[in-house]
């Protein structure tokens, strides 16, 4: 049965194959039955694997394919690597993403370009697949760089729009500047441990280097730069909130649930060489927790549905990161999957608002919602909760390790720790906020609910994980992480922190509540006073970090294309292409069709032959 | 002869006898059909009996053929790589009003020249098997001269070939005759042992000089790479992809035995003569294809710079490293294979759009302008044979052009793995336009991409295709049987 491990990435793959090479020809329903039919047997065979894989208590398992090439020591094979990591994760991506595709074959079904959003979808599983089962680091890169091109399809889907495409190009160029970061890291770990194998990697640099070493630090740096690019972590998180132009089931599959986790998992798939390196778990905890506090400023300001979500999921993948960091490699993990549940039930709810309100993603022309709507209204509240992580929704449960291990740790310590709950006060405040304008309050303009068991099904599954899955964990069933991450004992914070960071949350509902349900404070007069204006305009800019760039970076790379218009770099280039124009002009004259220039030349060239071989 | 011999010299009577059975089927019924069966037949069996005694021991027959995993390694080839040659050529004939069971005899002669040419360790069966290829070749290259459709160029490029071809063979004739004044024998070991004993002197080297130039011109190798072109233009398809690729890879398998198994790739001068025609032929063949807008010339012309490609390897076998000898000669072999694969689905397309029933090729590039959005199929297959030809990953060029260059880096021949760099990019500009023609929006109707495919035609586009991007992911499999081929060499 693990043998048939393969089958993960190939039912995708084969989905995206078909979608292609029929190019959009085929009747509706069977695009939709080999789309997410393709996630669904995705899903199957994880679910069969892991049965075995779990009821076998193995460690990992490794599954050749063949060996691309072998030249020396270079030599990339197609390997499928899995463990406790690589399930977890692969759980996510097949169970979450057929979720998300039954729901995209409803959400979709009137779009013109259907079949070509199932086949970038389908590409994307695969990619990710591919991602997660990597056993060597270039495999790891051709999912990572696919998932990236399919991320920049899918924000670019309407591409009638010019907007979505500028957006498409920002993600993928914002992106890239951390995918540069991430294979130069490649390249300098190869260099020194001399293979391109992941686990014998983490061997031979545990041999090789000693704790605070500069090159494993640098590597770890590296690495670091290319997973805040693809998670959105500061400093490369402008990306993700212009990503939302892409239809809403991207937007759960990709920017919420899958993709966005990718830079989480590199960390954690190279956590061996982080732990050599604590000045790099300290940053990526500053890295978590800076963006975390930063999003959930921002997310309070926010007017676009879709929007405060992104912001969310920035801050919540700040939250994995700030486990990564402390070292709470499980923990980050466990959040990863309860994260997953609740932010794709909330961007899906979100998704049937939107097509209720005929495509209004403005919050405040929306309110009282909670009668016109009852079931999304019921499972949006669903997803809140798991956002806020008020207990017992499974938010809660990773959201409190984190916070736990964070107080503990020697790479965390009581100021992150602050910090976090911090973040932890702002995610009630802006979850609250959204909620109580978008469901309470005067009702405005008429709905139009769409109505139909692949707009309902997979809601109620995923506010049933995003309800108990987290509990379920944490008593029933432990994520099979153990043997993948280091042990350490369960951490226990004095009562009073445990006892703060529950109760953090619940003030910043009932504060929230105030200002924007029972109104008794105005939140416009808040916020229109002239300390908080400014304040509120550059939380609302996203810090002015896209201005920032513009400055720093845009203009001055824009001012230098003009003043090098005729590009002296390119001059060399040119010319080279001008001699080849030359050389070809000169050769052309040589074939006249004339025989007899024919038989001179060879004569003259069998000469020199000769001369060259008996005289040289 | 033993009967041990006699039974391993079964596969080339059986491609032999297949041109007498020909004829005698000819003389009772014309019969297009079964006449292309009987050949096709003739080699699939050849072929498999070949593959069958692939990893037996070597068996010298008579002094003039060896069979041993060499040689077979490229029978095999040749039979399997002659059975495109025939569906092209049935699809061919089928539809132009010439005579048609003629050409079988001629192909299956020419295919006889290229096995005894693989199994050949002997300067006679050398020459016999390059005549019995020209020969039969000069009249394919001319074949089809009659009817109301024919085209012009054709009767153009066979005499053009005969000429250079025969000027050629008196280079070679004549090198064999002064390489038996200065050794005095005529295996390819014998003088290995003459030149080891110091017996070399200046009317030896002039010979090998001689041998360079007529197996030269056989591979097209700048400068005596005058005829390619007109020759592959003027040429019907099947038989500008047979001399395309079987005639070419055969004769550079055979150049690998005699220089290595005589020892003259050992010596200095040798190395210096292929070098420069190695420089030469990269350039010009790349230099010649940029402007190119007939597809026929610009696939004469990039097999010219291939098979200057290669001469990179050549050289990086005479390494004295056994390792890197023998990644030198996998080399060798895989770029081959690859370019053999690779080079049946670039003609396999170009036979596809033609109408030989008007005498009409689609060789211009006009012709596939926006062919991408009337036949996706065959533009996307085409272009995994460009890019494969450029050498792009995936494909099997990939590998191939990969191969050559390790072999070149393991033998430290920098300055001419510069120029394969050089004349890669400006390769790749020349492919890349033909594919960037197809993908350009269509003009006006195009007739050339209205007619149907024939069914041998698409056989062979999607098997070859297969095989273009097998080798280019998992090439491990032919890497292990092109192992044991060479060991014969070390």
């Amino acid at each position: 049965m693990l043998n048939l491990l393969w089958l993960v990435p190939f039912f995708p793959f084969l989905g995206f194959v078909l979608l292609v090479s029929t190019s959009g020809k085929m009747p509706k329903p069977w695009t939709t039955m080999i789309g997410a039919g393709s996630i669904g047997l995705a899903a199957l065979t994880t679910a069969l694997i892991a049965y075995e894989f779990l009821s076998q208590d193995m460690t990992s398992f490794q599954l050749h394919l063949w060996t691309w090439m072998e030249a020396g020591n270079f030599a990339p094979g197609f390997s499928l690597y899995l463990d406790g990591l690589a399930l977890s994760m692969l759980f996510v991506i097949t169970g979450v993403g057929f979720l998300i595709h039954i729901y995209a074959s409803g959400y979709m079904y009137d779009d013109e370009d259907f079949p070509r959003f199932f086949t970038y979808t389908n590409l994307f599983v695969a990619a990710m697949v591919m991602l997660v089962l990597a056993d060597n680091l270039v495999l790891l890169f051709l999912g990572w760089e696919g998932v990236g091109l399919c991320s920049f399809l899918l924000i670019g889907f309407w591409y009638k729009d010019p907007a979505n495409g500028l957006a498409a190009r920002k993600a993928f160029v914002v992106t890239r500047v951390g995918d540069t970061a991430f294979a130069i890291g490649l390249f300098l770990l190869y260099k020194h441990v001399g293979t391109l194998d992941i686990q014998e990697a983490m061997i031979k640099a545990k041999l090789l280097w000693t704790e605070d070493n500069a090159t494993a630090s640098l590597i770890c740096a590296l690495l670091l730069g290319g997973a805040v690019g693809k998670s959105a972590q500061l400093p490369l998180q402008t990306w993700l909130p212009d990503a939302m132009a892409g239809p809403t089931p991207v937007s759960a599959l990709i920017h919420a649930a899958t993709m966005v986790t990718a830079g989480v998992y590199l960390i954690a798939r190279n956590h061996e060489l982080f732990l050599l390196s604590p000045d790099m778990m300290y940053a990526v905890a500053v890295v978590g927790v800076l963006t975390l506090l930063m999003s959930g400023f921002t997310a309070l300001t926010q007017s676009d549905l879709k929007r405060v979500l992104a912001y969310s999921t920035i801050s919540q993948i700040g939250y994995m990161f700030l486990a990564l960091g402390v070292g709470a490699w499980s923990s980050a993990i466990f959040h990863l999957m309860t994260h997953a549940f609740f932010k794709a039930l909330l961007f899906l709810t979100a998704g049937t608002i939107i097509l209720s309100l005929h495509h209004e993603q403005n919050i405040f022309k929306m309110g009282g919602l909670v009668k016109r709507l009852p079931l999304p209204c019921i499972l949006f509240f669903i997803g809140c909760l798991g956002l806020i992580a008020v207990p017992p929704t499974s938010g809660f449960w990773s959201k409190e390790q984190i916070l736990n291990a964070t107080w503990e740790s020697s790479t965390g310590g009581p100021l992150i720790w602050l910090g976090a709950v911090l973040g932890a006060f702002m995610t009630a405040l802006y979850t609250t906020r959204m909620f109580c304008i978008v469901f309470l309050g005067p009702s405005n303009g008429d709905v139009h609910e769409p109505k139909g068991f692949k707009f309902v099904a997979p809601l109620v599954v995923l506010a049933f994980l995003a309800l108990v899955g987290g509990v379920f964990v944490e008593t029933a069933w432990q994520l099979p992480l153990s043997n993948v991450f280091p042990g350490g004992h369960a951490p226990h914070p004095p009562t009073v922190i445990v006892v703060i960071a529950i109760a953090t949350p619940f003030l910043g509902i009932a504060i929230s509540y105030l200002f924007y349900g029972k109104r008794v404070f105005s939140a416009e007069k808040f916020a229109n006073s002239a300390l908080m204006k400014p304040l509120k305009t550059f939380f609302d800019s996203g810090w002015a970090m896209d201005w920032f760039y513009d400055l720093l970076l845009v203009k001055p790379y824009q001012w230098l294309a003009k003043i090098n218009k005729k590009d002296c770099v390119n001059l060399l280039p040119d010319a080279s292409s001008a001699a080849a124009k030359i050389l070809h002009a000169a050769l052309s004259m040589t074939q006249n069709g004339q025989l007899r220039l024919y038989v001179g030349v060879m004569g003259t060239a069998a000469l020199f032959v000769i001369f060259v071989v008996v005289f040289l | 002869m033993t009967i041990e011999e006699l039974i391993a010299l079964v596969p080339l009577l059986v491609v032999a006898s297949i041109s007498v059975i020909l004829m005698l089927v000819v003389s009772f019924v014309r019969h297009h059909r079964l006449i292309s069966l009987i050949t096709l037949a003739g080699f699939i069996a050849a072929g498999i009996m070949v593959f069958q005694s692939m990893g037996q021991p070597a068996i010298q027959i008579t002094p003039l053929i060896i069979l041993d995993d060499f040689s077979r390694f490229f029978i095999v080839m040749t039979c399997f790589a002659s059975v495109p040659a025939v569906l092209l050529a049935y699809d061919y004939l089928r539809r132009s009003e010439d005579l048609k069971e003629e050409y079988y005899m001629l192909l299956s002669l020419a295919v006889l020249g290229a096995v005894v040419l693989a199994a050949s360790n002997h300067f006679a069966s050398f020459f016999i098997g390059v005549e019995l290829l020209s020969v039969s070749l000069f009249a394919m290259v001319g074949y089809m001269v009659h009817g109301e459709h024919k085209r012009v160029s054709t009767l153009e490029a066979s005499i053009k070939y005969m000429i250079l071809s025969g000027v050629s063979s008196s280079f070679l004739l004549f090198g064999v005759a002064l390489i038996y004044l200065n050794f005095g024998v005529l295996t390819f070991e014998g003088i290995q042992q003459k030149i080891l004993n110091g017996t070399l002197n200046g009317y030896g080297m002039m010979g090998i000089a001689m041998l360079l130039i007529g197996v030269g011109f056989k591979l097209s190798w700048v400068p005596f790479h005058m005829w390619t072109p007109d020759v592959y233009e003027g040429a019907p398809v099947p038989v500008t992809a047979f001399l395309a690729t079987i005639s070419k890879v055969i004769v550079f398998a055979l150049g690998l035995r005699f220089l290595h198994e005589s020892g003259a790739l050992g010596l200095f001068n040798v190395q210096a003569a292929l070098a420069f025609i190695g420089v030469l032929s990269m350039l010009v063949g790349n230099g010649l294809a940029l402007m190119q807008d007939n597809l026929k010339r610009l696939l004469a012309y990039s097999s010219i710079a291939h098979f200057g490609y290669l001469i990179i390897a050549l050289i990086a076998a005479s390494s004295a490293s056994a390792t890197n000898k023998a990644l030198a000669m996998e080399a060798v072999g895989f770029y081959l294979v690859a370019y053999v694969v690779t080079t049946w689905v670039a003609f396999g397309a170009l036979s596809a759009l033609s109408q030989p029933e008007h005498g009409i090729e689609a060789e211009n590039l006009k012709d596939y302008r926006g062919l991408f959005w009337q036949r996706p199929w065959l533009a996307a297959i085409f272009s995994v044979a460009l890019l494969s030809l450029a050498g792009v990953p995936l494909t099997a060029g990939f590998i191939a052009k990969f191969y050559v260059f390790a072999a070149g880096a393991s033998y430290t021949l920098w300055f001419l793995l510069g120029i394969l760099i050089i004349s890669s990019a400006i390769g790749l500009y020349y492919y890349l336009k033909v594919i960037m023609e197809m993908c350009k929006p269509a003009e006006d109707e195009n007739d050339f991409q209205k007619a149907a495919i024939p069914f041998e035609n698409k056989l062979i586009l999607l098997v070859m295709t297969a095989f273009v991007l097998y080798l280019g992911i998992s090439p491990q499999a032919l890497i292990e049987s092109l192992n044991s081929a060479i060991k014969v060499l070390m």
